[in-house]
Parts: C-alpha cells; structure tokens; sequence
C-alpha cells in the first residue's frame, strides 16, 4: 500500500514536470512565431530595396553606354580632324533638356488647384505638390507656365505667391512629365494621397490625365540659370 | 479503490500531454516555416548587397567615363570657338544640373533633434513630435535657401537636383531615395550673407529653436557639395520641336 502511494506520487510528479517543460518549450516557439509579421514585412521591403537597386543600376548603365560612345565618337573626330558641332549640337540638346532650357512635351497630368469661398491656395500647398510630383517620377514640372526647376522657389509674399520673384495667380495649372499612371496613382491614393486630402479640407483640387503635355522651357527674367558663386571643383 | 483512481489520474494526465504534444507540433510546422522565411530573406540581403555593389561600380565607372568625355570634349573644341563655346555652355548646365561637385562660398547649417525632449521633460500638454525634425522642415529650410540665391544644396551629402523629393516613411527621412538621419547637415553655396539671413527674427529657423531643436548656420568662404550621384535621365520628356 505505502509502495504504491509513493509510485503514484513519483509518476504524477514526474509527469508535472514533463509537462511544465513542454509548457515552456512550447511558450518559447510560440514567441518566435510571433515575429513571423514583420520577418514578412521585412522580406517585402528587401524586394522593394533589391527593384530599386536594379532600377538605379540599368539607368546608370544607361547613360554609361551612352558616355562611351560619345568618348569614341570625340576620339574618331579628333584623328580625323573633322568638325565636332554635330556632335556638340546633340550633346548641349540633350543636357538643354534635362536642365530645363527647352520646350518639352510627353504624358502626364495636370492638377488645378483654384481659390474657392473658404479656401485660399497657398504657397505651400504648391510646394507639397511639387515634392510629391518629383517622388512619383516627373521629369519636368510647370506652374502656370513658370518652371520649376532644382533651384526654384515658391513663396508667399503677404499673402501673394511668387515662383521666382515672379507673381502667379488662382487658378493655379501645375502641368507635370512623367509616367501617367504612376502620377495619377500616386496622387489619387485613397485619403493619402495629395487630391483626397486637400479635397478633405476644402480646397478645389482636380486632376486630368494627359497623352501630351507640353511645358515650357525655363524663362525667369529676374532669375537667370547662371553660377555666380559657385565654381567646379577642380582636379 | 486506491488503483481506479491511479488509473483515472494516469489518464487525464496522459490526455493533456497528449494534447500539449499536438499543440506543440503544430506550432513547431509554423516555427519550421520562419526558419525558411529567414532562408530566402537571407539570400535576398545577398542580393541586395550583391546589387548595391554592382551598382557602386557601375557608378565608378560612369564617373570616370564622364571626366575622360569632358577632356576629350575640351580636346575637341579648343581650336574653334563657336565649339568652345558650346563646349562650355555644357559645363554650365552640368553644374546646374547637379552632376559636379561645386564650391564656392555659402553657409552649412546643421539641425539637430531637441536633445532634451523625453516623455518626461516636455509634459502632457506638448507633443513629442514638435521636437523632431521633419522632412517638411527640411523642404522648408530648403525653400527658403533658394529664396535667398542658393546656387547649389546638399542635405547629408545629397544633391538637390530636378528630380529630388524630401519624403518621410515611418520615421525615416528620404532625399533622392536614401535613407538619412539627424544630425542633418545642409549645405548651400551662394552669397553668404544672403543665405545666413534665413535665421533672422521671426523666421522659420527661430520657430524650431522655440521648440528645442539645436540649429547652427555657420557662413563659410568655401562650402563644397558632392555631386548627385546617379543618373537624371529623361525617359518621358521629349525635346517640343
């Protein structure tokens, strides 16, 4: 009877504490699992992290390539002694482009934002806009015909706004070159995205979708594309 | 008596573990699953890596092709002045374009989160995030140097170039999609005294010292920007004929 007693006290005994520690293992797989969410999370932004790498090497390339040949173009023209103009011409077109000295055309969108009763548009309205263009992609950006280039700025002035010292007025026509879709989606993105959110204030706010922009090239009288302070590091 | 109840016992305890057991087992598939998502995730920071160094070459690369093409450019076009003469209009828009390092005098400002601000110190009422910079404070400051002439600016060596955009994910603040963190150092090259007098009273710059935020701006007689480095290509925009 007493041999019993103490069999049945050892075995439960012994199981209790087969159990506790099966508890506990279990407890601690359980807590890794947990992290499962964001070990997911994090795999989605190591894919965004790896497209955007490749996206920036193939332009890279791109204009790689490109380089290139214009160095061989230049050396051939250079032992053959020939004019290089054309070759100049393209060249200066090409970077007239890409700074903004030229009319440029291509798809896009154009948001107009207007005064209405309650709402006036300002300044920094403009400014938002034309951060969220640049993060969509545009690769040429107006206002009202006024371009906006790197170095541009956008102030209120008592209540006037000022796109290089020069005055604009409601409504405001903000013309943007770029990817149609990527634009439009990324400002119509449900209560985020720039259009539902100004709307939500109060503020008139449209978007069109274009097949052909055109946008002028950069035409500041007051304000001229010239480096006064600034100098080229040299070698 | 005494063994029906040792039995009853045995039972129920065999039936939790048991049951522990199963539960454990199932969780334990689930925990295998982790272990291969850490796999791919694994070989896909390989990749990244792999990438990110493919493309610092490739960079390299680019760079060194387009000092060669400005030499052999300059080359080409010094005994002919209308050449040289669109030779250097292309230096020019290469500066403005951002694709040179440029120096000349400016001022660097450098913003830091207020030191102080901890749940603790600023109460209740006050909100924490008034005293952490913000990518809109840095369009601001930005703004506002190109208002008083900035010819060139950099925020944490990047270059503010056509395409750029100051944009904020969670808590990470991102300048031509490169992550950067406080301090944040802005460089601009223009007329000094111009450029400093965005700290005056009443400014934007006064408003975030109000709110603990440390800004220096120091005037320099030579302030040097890095280039942008990578590609400012034109895939949309076509030359209006």
């Amino acid at each position: 009877m007493e041999k019993n007693k103490i069999t049945m006290i050892s075995i439960i005994g012994i199981i209790c504490v087969i159990l506790v520690a099966v508890m506990f293992a279990q407890f601690k797989t359980v807590e890794e699992t947990d992290i499962t969410g964001i070990e997911t999370a994090r795999e989605e932004e190591l894919q965004m992290m790896l497209s955007s790498w490749k996206t920036k090497y193939e332009e890279v390339e791109e204009k790689l390539i490109d380089t290139q040949q214009k160095i061989t173009d230049y050396r051939e023209k250079l032992t053959s002694n020939e004019q290089t103009s054309e070759l100049l011409d393209k060249e200066l077109e090409q970077i007239n482009i890409l700074v903004g000295k030229t009319n440029v055309t291509g798809q896009g969108v154009i948001i107009t934002l207007k005064n209405n009763e309650e709402k006036t548009i300002e300044a920094s309205d403009l400014r938002t806009l034309i951060n969220e263009l640049k993060l969509a992609g545009a690769e040429a950006i107006s206002i009202n015909d006024k371009r906006i280039l790197n170095m541009t700025e956008i102030v209120d002035v008592n209540g006037i706004i000022l796109i290089n010292e020069d005055r604009i007025v409601s409504p405001y026509i903000v013309k943007a070159i770029g990817d149609q879709t990527y634009l439009s989606s990324a400002l119509s993105l449900k209560t985020s995205g720039f259009i539902d959110s100004y709307q939500k204030l109060g503020k008139t706010v449209e978007m069109t979708k274009e097949n052909k922009i055109s946008i002028l090239a950069y035409n500041s009288k007051k304000n001229q594309l010239q480096l006064k302070y600034a100098k080229e590091v040299q070698e | 008596m005494d063994k029906k109840k040792i039995a009853i016992t045995l039972g129920i305890v065999c039936l939790v573990l048991t049951i522990s057991i199963c539960v454990q087992i199932n969780t334990v598939k689930n925990a295998n699953s982790t272990v291969a998502q850490s796999f791919t995730e694994n070989s896909l920071r390989d990749e990244v890596l792999k990438w990110k160094e493919k493309y610092d070459n490739i960079l390299n690369q680019l760079d060194n092709s387009e000092k060669q093409l400005s030499k052999i450019r300059e080359e080409a076009t010094k005994n002919d002045t209308t050449a040289s003469n669109k030779e250097e209009q292309i230096t020019l828009n290469s500066n403005l374009l951002g694709i040179t390092d440029l120096e000349g005098q400016g001022v660097e400002i450098i913003l830091r989160d207020d030191p102080n601000a901890t749940r603790e110190t600023i109460g209740v009422l006050d909100d924490i995030s008034y005293h952490i910079i913000h990518d809109a404070d840095l369009r601001y400051i930005v703004n506002e140097l190109k208002n008083a002439g900035a010819e060139a600016i950099s925020i944490n060596g990047q270059r503010i170039v056509n395409p750029t955009a100051i944009t904020c994910i969670g808590n990470v603040i991102k300048v031509n999609d490169e992550k950067i963190t406080s301090a944040f150092t802005i460089k601009a090259i223009g007329l000094s005294e111009s450029l400093a007098g965005i700290d005056r009273p009443g400014s934007y710059v006064e408003l975030l010292r109000e709110n603990g935020i440390e800004v220096t701006i120091k005037k320099s007689s030579k302030v040097k920007i890095s280039k942008y480095t990578g590609a400012i290509s034109a895939k949309y925009m076509n030359l209006q004929k």
